[in-house]
């Protein structure tokens, strides 16, 4: 039997052939669309809103950067900022990588310290776009409560929500529809700057560190609860607070820490070997820098006389007048090899600053009420003793080492025995060295320290607050998530 | 009499047919099968991808929180995280809007402080607490008492957070795992858990 093929009969076999593409087609779409749906959110919409974060936190670096600039490099801070307002704002938005990311920040002064150091506060936004499609995630329906991803993550698709719910600056003012040229998200960073002061800490030091002495110790109190006495092991007594600050920072893996610290410890990679030896924290993974220390633009005008303090002779200042913490009355020194007193004026609390462009190897007696700084160019080579303070407040006698510009010149602080001293030093360019078994009241900022005595050291707290910022630093973050 | 066959009306043979009925059986048999299958197999991934993208939230909201906070603090059995975080934004009922109704919903000014800590940013006397838990299958987030549901699976969705104090600040390491569902034969199959870990640092220093 033959059987016969006829044209009009192949049509349902096209037909089934053809349902079948489409159905397996429906399936095949369905799994495509979820996949792309799901990559959509996981690959571009996630990644935008981690890089926005990413953006933002680079403005405020931008933003940070030039405020430092306010003390490292004054005369080129806020280049290319317009200040309107109380604020500074950047001439314009920085894009950068290949994601073409773009950050902008508002910067102003929103408080000034007690040395009359302004507080700025860095608000910044960092803008990621979206790739892929325009589209919502799938996760926003699993309850009530619950709108999943776009509670987290706020997708601008055309206009910038935020614009339009609370305005440009985020407090209701000027709000408007802003159309997007694209799908992006915007995240948005309020960070606090604050001043650093120049002894926040009972010894920081920017290189190696060796101290002290086995029966040494180190502890903390604060004059304005009146004298120092040891309180740092009795946990009732009411300034026990404040006698655990006694804090030594460490910008270097070499540090061998001897003596009894009632504070913490930071270095930068170092292993402390005495632990036990220390009350507070150890953290050894805190790196910092300390920028070299240079004259002070705003130096006084020096009074005519004295010029020096030669050897074998007493120099004594009287100020002309008391002065202030911002306008002190000054003096220009060319040697300090003998003995120099300093009077206050009147009754007044008095303010002077004294910058010596030698070493200083003579001796100094600071009167009560007298708030002295003195700037020195070289090296300070003197006995404990010869360092006079009648009022046992370290803070008003300030020594400042100012940096050698040439870096092959160093810089020496070497302090020996016999006697005590209240004072503090900041020489980020000094080696400091100590000996003997002093005790001493105050703070050293140095670049590398030695000290093989017996010493007794106190950290003073109101030394965190007094001098002018030395560098600035983030002490605050928090995200506007809305 | 002679039956005329007609080539128009020709059909197939009782062996075709059969042949043909058992190729088609065959065929629409696996067919169907492959059809469960991928059902299954798509089923599968989805809920797969679903529950790793709750995964990925959960990680998101959990660091987001961590960098702006004051406090982070990890219960014993890993948990439960409860964390400070500043209250930057003004909202009804605060004593600014209080006194100023127009303030509600724009962020505040910070005070500064000197404490035996050092110095402090505050934006209010008490900052607020969040409260990362686990209820059932869902992971809530709660602010204030308004409970969030960030994430709810089936998949034994657990996440851990570890936090590690440091000197000045402190960071929290969280893993966040799930036992993908996947059935052979109305059985549990054979599955592995898939964990995602992060790690986060509070960029404020450490209160308490």
């Amino acid at each position: 039997m033959r059987i016969s093929i006829r044209p009009f009969e192949r049509g349902n076999v096209l037909l089934c052939v053809l349902c079948t593409i489409l159905v397996v087609s429906v399936i095949g779409g369905n799994v495509l669309l979820n996949c792309m749906t799901r990559y959509n959110a996981a690959s571009s919409q996630v990644r935008s809103w981690k890089e926005s974060l990413d953006a933002a936190e680079t403005g405020g670096d931008i933003a940070y950067a030039e405020i430092r600039k306010t003390i490292l490099d004054p005369s080129h801070a806020f280049t290319g900022w317009t200040y309107s307002g109380g604020v500074y704002t950047p001439n314009s938005s920085v894009t950068y990588g290949k994601d073409n990311l773009s950050t902008s920040a508002r910067v102003d002064a929103f408080y000034y310290d007690s040395n009359g150091n302004p507080w700025y506060r860095i608000r910044t936004q960092g803008t990621a776009p979206v790739a892929g499609l325009k589209r919502v995630g799938m996760d926003d329906r699993m309850g009530p409560n619950t709108r999943g991803d776009s509670l987290l993550r706020k997708v601008d698709f055309n206009y910038d929500h935020f614009v339009a719910t609370y305005g440009a600056n985020g407090d209701g003012m000027n709000k408007t529809l802003v159309p997007v040229s694209q799908p992006q998200v915007t995240r948005r960073v309020e960070l606090i700057v604050a001043p650093i002061t120049p002894f926040e800490a009972a010894i920081k030091a920017v290189g190696t560190f060796y101290g002290l002495g086995d029966a040494a110790m180190i502890d903390s109190y604060n004059s304005a609860n009146g004298a120092y006495y040891f309180t740092a092991n009795n946990p009732s007594d009411p300034h026990y607070s404040d006698s655990r600050s006694g804090n030594v920072e460490i910008d270097s893996a070499v540090a061998t820490i001897r003596g009894m610290l009632y504070g913490n410890v930071a270095t930068n990679g170092g292993t402390i070997v005495r632990s036990n030896q220390i009350a507070g924290t150890i953290d050894n993974n805190v790196p910092f820098t300390v920028p070299p220390f240079k004259m002070p633009t705003d130096f006084p005008t020096p009074q005519s006389s004295p010029t020096k303090v030669p050897g074998n002779s007493t120099v004594t200042v009287n100020p002309p007048a008391a002065g202030s913490a911002q306008s002190p009355i000054s003096y220009l020194f060319s040697s300090f090899t003998g003995h120099l007193v300093v009077n206050q004026y009147a009754s007044s609390q008095t303010y002077v600053d004294i910058h010596v462009t030698s070493d200083v190897t003579g001796t100094i007696d600071i009167t009560p009420n007298v708030h002295a700084r003195i700037y020195f160019d070289g090296n300070v080579n003197v006995k404990a003793r010869d360092v006079v303070n009648e009022s046992g407040i370290a803070a008003n006698l300030q020594f400042y080492g100012i940096s050698p510009t040439d870096p092959s010149v160093s810089q020496s602080i070497a302090i020996g025995p016999p006697g005590s001293y209240a004072a503090t030093f900041y020489a980020p360019s000094a080696d400091f060295s100590l000996t003997g078994n002093p005790d001493i009241t105050g703070a050293i900022v140095c670049k590398t320290f030695y000290g093989n005595g017996n010493t007794t050291w106190h950290y003073d707290r109101q030394l965190d607050k007094v001098g002018d910022a030395v560098d600035y630093r983030v002490i605050n973050y928090v995200e506007d998530i809305r | 009499m002679k039956l005329k066959t007609s080539q128009t009306i020709a059909g197939f043979t009782l062996c075709e047919m059969l042949v043909s009925l058992s190729l088609s059986s065959i065929v629409l048999a696996a067919a169907i099968t492959c059809g469960i299958s991928l059902q299954k197999s798509f089923s599968a991934v989805d809920n797969y991808f679903t529950t790793h993208m709750q995964q990925i939230r959960i990680i998101d909201y959990l660091n987001r929180d961590v960098k702006r906070g004051l406090i982070v603090t990890t219960s014993v059995d890993l948990q439960t995280v409860t964390m400070s975080v500043p209250s930057y934004i003004i909202q009804t009922g605060d004593p600014e809007a209080v006194a100023n109704p127009s303030l509600v919903g724009t962020p505040r000014t910070p005070t500064i402080a000197y404490t035996s800590s050092g110095w402090q940013v505050n934006y209010t006397a008490s900052p607020v607490t969040v409260v990362y838990s686990i209820s059932g299958s869902s992971i809530l987030r709660t602010e204030n008492g308004v409970v969030t549901t960030i994430a709810s699976s089936t998949d034994q969705l657990v996440p851990q957070s570890t936090d590690v104090e440091l000197a000045n600040t402190e960071y929290a390491n969280t893993s966040v795992t799930f036992l993908p569902i996947f059935t052979s034969g109305n059985a549990v199959a054979s599955r592995t858990g898939t964990s995602m870990y992060a790690t986060a640092y509070l960029r404020n220093k450490r209160r308490g």
